[in-house]
């Protein structure tokens, strides 16, 4: 039987290009759900579709992603793991690691000289035992506060608040104007948030490492950051409990209460509004215009995988999600900052800025999901929120908390 | 009591009656119960027509200015949920696939469990029953893992078949008890009759014991179609990507986190999302109530 | 039938048809249990791990403010949710049976909550019990000042909160088991009673409910176990909030499950609930079987 080398080649070719198609599938799971989120997501997804990949797009909310991380881990144990799966700076992902689940990502960062690029304590959060294992994307806050700069100014507050103090003063003429102080939504998330907020605000730098890193709550600044705390109760609604995030900033929004303690993603709240920072809207770092930047944000980790193709395809996303036009894209849409200093950071507006500051001089803070573990987490904000809820004495919360932290 | 009562009941036809005191009591009770039970599906239904400002406006009873039923139409087809801009359809057919086999399926062996258990006596039948029955009470979630790992080495995890599987465990216990309780109601000479026919194992099953039970297999498949339908976690953990039923697409929608909540279409969504088992309550309400008579009240 | 009297070929069909029962429950069920047993000794955080740390894990759960709390509100809830439907579905069985008109769309409202998944109810109700934006408000616009419908945002009254949507979630069910039963009762007795000059409501009560029996205790063990699946209606419409006045023991084993990556204390927690329940049901399971095979005894 004659070879025909054309059809010989034809099979080869095809072979290859069989290979080359099962290469570039990627499955991703996320828990970006919404209509922000999902824009920038999608810069993602369209760039690595345009590089010659299939982005397979794995949605998954619920629970700040807990129900995405759940399934992630599961899928991993039972033999399916994705290509991708996003996780938050910290803990989450350090048993997965420990376990050998996690393919690593030295020769990306090798590439790209992740070494050199990034920041210290985000490589920190990367980096374990020397290996790098997941690629960061973002950069998020959680302890800005927002307020409405017309209830302000109609309860006679001379200048914007830029400190907690400043905040407690303009909060007292907010309220002897009639109108709520503080929107809160009692979720014990957000009690977490605000009081991280308060410990930063009162001690710095070096009260949150010694409560996080040192897990050590005792000494009066603790203490007083304790009662800060729950003096915030006092300018809250009784409708508090229970209440969305984004239901407290649409009460900012609408006039109807002054001040918010959030992360930096409430902003997108205001410019759905079509609100302007510094027009309608003010912010402020709860810890202080030199206060220390907490890492939160985004990182996606690549489970081992058998699937042909499927280490490749890894490479690729990696590749792709820290590359500069990346993180310029995405970071736009999703109101976050690139984890790369040498992109053009023109763009931003004044509250990302801050942010942007925070990085050129180093004022990067490993953040408590890098510290302690996610139970030793739970627990805390469990603790904190039971004080801000009952009438617990400050003794109580402070023993119970630092109970919490020793997890 | 005789336990020959497996005829449905009939229901008794509403005489004429004078409007005493005692009518309007029973009326009024009724209607106060009614409006305590439609409340928040008035809620809902109100809220799936608002527009977004009126949302937020936060009059929970008022009914919409202009109602939208584009947001109806919205959240079938269009509302996006990350990437896809396809709305919760997508997941209408993966649901109606996973939904019917597996009420047919956990039905049909409840139905053969029940059969089994009270007509062939067997040690082993009655004690693998009393563990199943105390498994009912194992949370759930606990149970994920190790079906995680059992469901691995049957090399079937993330798949079709193992969704179908996970509702049938999950459903076994609550179908052989109301099948159990059924059959035990049935007089055993029937059965010693049937033996004595000739009848072996399947064909007294398949030909008299089965078609025998309609009014019980009525009321299993009602509440099977309707809890499968409803399952939210086992579809995301077992059912694989694109298997994902209408439940997790809802929640996708409905339960961002951090992003924007628009609570009108979510709330159609729902009413989307709840449409099939709402619609079986409706229309076969009267043969729920049938069917429960005819077996789960007996002891 | 006595096992020795059947021939081998009938009893390889009831083995072959007892198949999945016995694997569901030995895999799934006995195997999770022993399996979540296994855990619970263990240091298990994200990942299972096969170390052995004694009773570490029971001792970190008694000494978890949260577990505690949330026992002691399944107590409530016990009381609260059962006692409530067995109450309202009492009332509503017996006012329905009364020949009222449009009997099916009572039915429907009755039963229609039971189909719709607590996922976006729970959210409804949350808005209901909002000061600012439910009830409570709507009445007082209308003119009822003091009117007070905040139970959600009270430490001391979430828990009732969460009762209430659970009555409102789970007596039409109730009421459709124990309307069945009492269509069951001979007309003839009402006809004798009214003779005797026994007023209707005590004719009921005395005479007719008590012969409901068996329809009670199956609407009792589907309560029991709906109840300690608990987990839906608390993390939807509460969080288990504020603070913990809401926490149930469902919910606290799933946030360390999934959110807080331990499941050697989710594990601990599981077997605690499972023995908790075991020792309630298994005398009542028991005294039941008692019941049924002095009944059997004629078969």
């Amino acid at each position: 039987m004659k070879f025909h080398s054309k059809t010989l080649l034809a099979l080869v070719v095809a072979g290859f290009g069989a290979a080359a198609v099962h290469a570039q599938n990627a499955e991703v799971i996320h828990w970006w759900t919404s209509g922000g989120e999902a824009a920038a997501v999608k810069e993602f997804a369209a760039a690595y579709n345009k590089a010659g990949g299939k982005w397979v797009d794995n949605p998954i909310a619920g629970g700040g992603g807990a129900q995405a991380r759940t399934v992630t881990i599961n899928r991993t144990m039972g033999g399916d793991a994705p290509t991708a799966a996003q996780f938050n700076y910290g803990k989450q992902y350090e048993e997965a690691i420990n376990e050998g689940l996690l393919s690593n990502l030295d020769d990306v960062a090798a590439k790209g000289n992740w070494d050199k690029l990034l920041p210290e304590k985000i490589k920190a959060s990367i980096k374990i035992k020397g290996h790098y294992y997941a690629v960061p994307v973002n950069l998020h806050n959680e302890n800005w506060v927002w307020f409405n700069k017309a209830v302000l100014a109609k309860a006679g507050v001379a200048k914007d608040p830029t400190t907690l103090d400043e905040m407690f003063a303009a909060m007292d003429k907010v309220k002897a104007s009639g109108v709520q102080p503080l929107a809160f939504g009692g979720q014990g998330w957000q009690e977490g948030i605000t009081f991280r907020s308060v410990l930063l605000a009162t001690g710095g730098k070096d009260l949150y490492m010694k409560t996080f890193k040192d897990k050590d709550a005792s000494g009066p600044q603790f203490r007083k950051a304790v009662e800060s705390f729950k003096k915030l109760k006092d300018y809250v609604d009784a409708g508090s409990p229970g209440r969305d995030w984004n239901l407290a900033t649409a009460m900012v929004i609408e006039g109807k209460a002054g001040f918010q303690f959030m992360g930096d993603w409430a902003k997108g709240e205001f410019v759905s509004a079509n609100k302007t920072a510094g027009k309608e809207f003010g912010c402020f770092m709860a810890g202080g215009p030199k206060m220390p930047y907490a890492i939160g944000g985004d990182v996606f980790v690549f489970p081992k995988n058998d699937k042909p193709g499927a280490a490749a395809a890894q490479k690729k996303l990696a590749e792709l999600m820290i590359s500069p036009a990346m993180q310029v894209a995405f970071n736009n849409k999703k109101g976050s900052i690139p984890i790369r200093t040498d992109v053009d950071l023109s763009g931003v507006d004044i509250c990302a800025a801050a942010g942007v500051q925070a990085i050129k001089e180093n004022r990067l803070l490993e953040s408590d999901n890098e510290l302690i573990s996610p139970d030793a987490k739970g627990a805390f904000e469990d603790a904190v929120s039971k004080f801000w809820n009952s009438s617990q004495s400050v003794d109580d919360a402070v023993k119970a908390m630092a109970s919490a932290l020793k997890r | 009591m005789n336990a020959t009562t497996q005829t449905s009941v009939p229901a008794r036809r509403p005489k004429r009656t004078l409007l005493t005191p005692a009518r309007i009591g029973i009326y009024a009770f009724l209607l106060s119960v009614s409006a305590f039970f439609l409340l928040p599906l008035y809620v809902m239904v109100v809220t799936s027509l608002k527009t977004a400002p009126e949302v937020r406006q936060a009059m929970l009873f008022a009914w919409p200015a202009n109602p939208q039923f584009s947001n109806w139409a919205e959240a079938w087809s269009s509302a996006c949920i990350a990437l896809q801009c396809n709305g919760i359809q997508g997941g209408f057919w993966n649901s109606v696939r996973i939904v019917i086999p597996a009420t047919a399926l956990s039905v049909f062996l409840g139905a053969l469990n029940g059969y089994a258990l009270s007509f062939w006596r067997s040690k082993w039948g009655d004690i693998l029953f009393g563990i199943m029955m105390l498994g009912a009470f194992v949370p759930f979630q606990v149970m994920i893992y190790p079906l995680v790992a059992w469901f691995r080495l049957g090399g079937f995890y993330n798949t079709y078949w193992s969704i179908l599987i996970v509702h049938c465990i999950f459903g076994m216990p609550l179908m052989t008890l109301l099948f159990r309780n059924y059959y035990v109601a049935v007089p055993q000479e029937l059965f010693k009759a049937a033996r004595i026919d000739g009848g072996g194992f399947w064909r007294i099953f398949l030909q008299l014991m089965l078609p025998m039970a309609t009014p019980m297999l009525i009321v299993a498949t009602i509440l099977q179609l309707t809890g499968i339908w409803n399952d939210y976690l086992f579809g995301l953990i077992f059912a694989g990507q694109d298997n994902y039923p209408m439940t997790v697409q809802l929640n996708n929608l409905v339960g961002s986190t951090f992003g924007e909540r628009r609570y009108h279409i979510d709330m159609a969504a729902t009413i989307l999302t709840s449409i099939v088992p709402l619609a079986v309550y409706f229309f076969s309400g009267r043969w729920f109530v049938r069917g429960i008579a005819a077996g789960a009240v007996k002891g | 039938m006595k096992p020795r009297q059947r021939p081998k070929r009938l009893n390889l069909a009831l083995h072959a048809a007892l198949l999945p029962l016995a694997i569901t429950a030995l895999l799934a069920y006995v195997g999770s249990v022993i399996w979540s047993i296994r855990i619970s000794f263990s240091s298990s955080k994200l990942l299972p791990r096969n170390d052995w740390v004694g009773l570490a894990q029971f001792e970190r759960l008694f000494e978890t403010d949260r577990w505690i709390v949330s026992l002691q509100h399944l107590g409530i809830l016990a009381v609260v949710y059962v006692i409530g439907v067995l109450v309202l579905g009492t009332l509503m069985a017996v006012f329905i049976d009364q020949q009222v008109r449009g009997e099916s769309w009572f039915r429907t409202i009755f039963l229609y909550p039971y189909a719709m998944s607590f996922v976006v109810t729970g959210l409804v109700w949350q808005w209901l019990f909002n000061p600012n934006l439910g009830l409570q408000n709507a009445f007082r616009q209308m003119g009822w000042e003091s009117f007070s419908f905040d139970w959600t945002v009270h430490p001391e009254t979430v828990i009732y909160a969460v009762g209430l949507a659970m009555v409102w979630q789970g007596s039409g069910t109730t009421m459709a088991i124990l309307l069945a039963a009492l269509r069951g009762v001979d007309e003839e007795q009402w006809k004798a009673a009214r003779l005797d000059g026994v007023s209707k409501p005590r004719y009921y009560f005395s005479l007719v409910l008590p012969q409901l029996g068996p329809a009670y205790a199956t609407a009792f063990m589907l309560l029991a176990v709906a109840l300690v699946r608990t987990f839906d209606v608390v993390a939807v419409m509460t969080g288990g909030g504020p603070g913990d006045a809401s926490e149930v023991p469902a919910k606290f084993i799933i946030d360390h499950l999934f959110g807080r990556n331990n499941i050697g204390l989710a594990s601990a927690a599981s077997v605690v609930m499972l023995i908790t329940v075991f020792t309630v049901l298994t005398p009542l399971l028991y005294w039941r079987s008692k019941v049924q095979s002095r009944k059997q005894a004629g078969h």
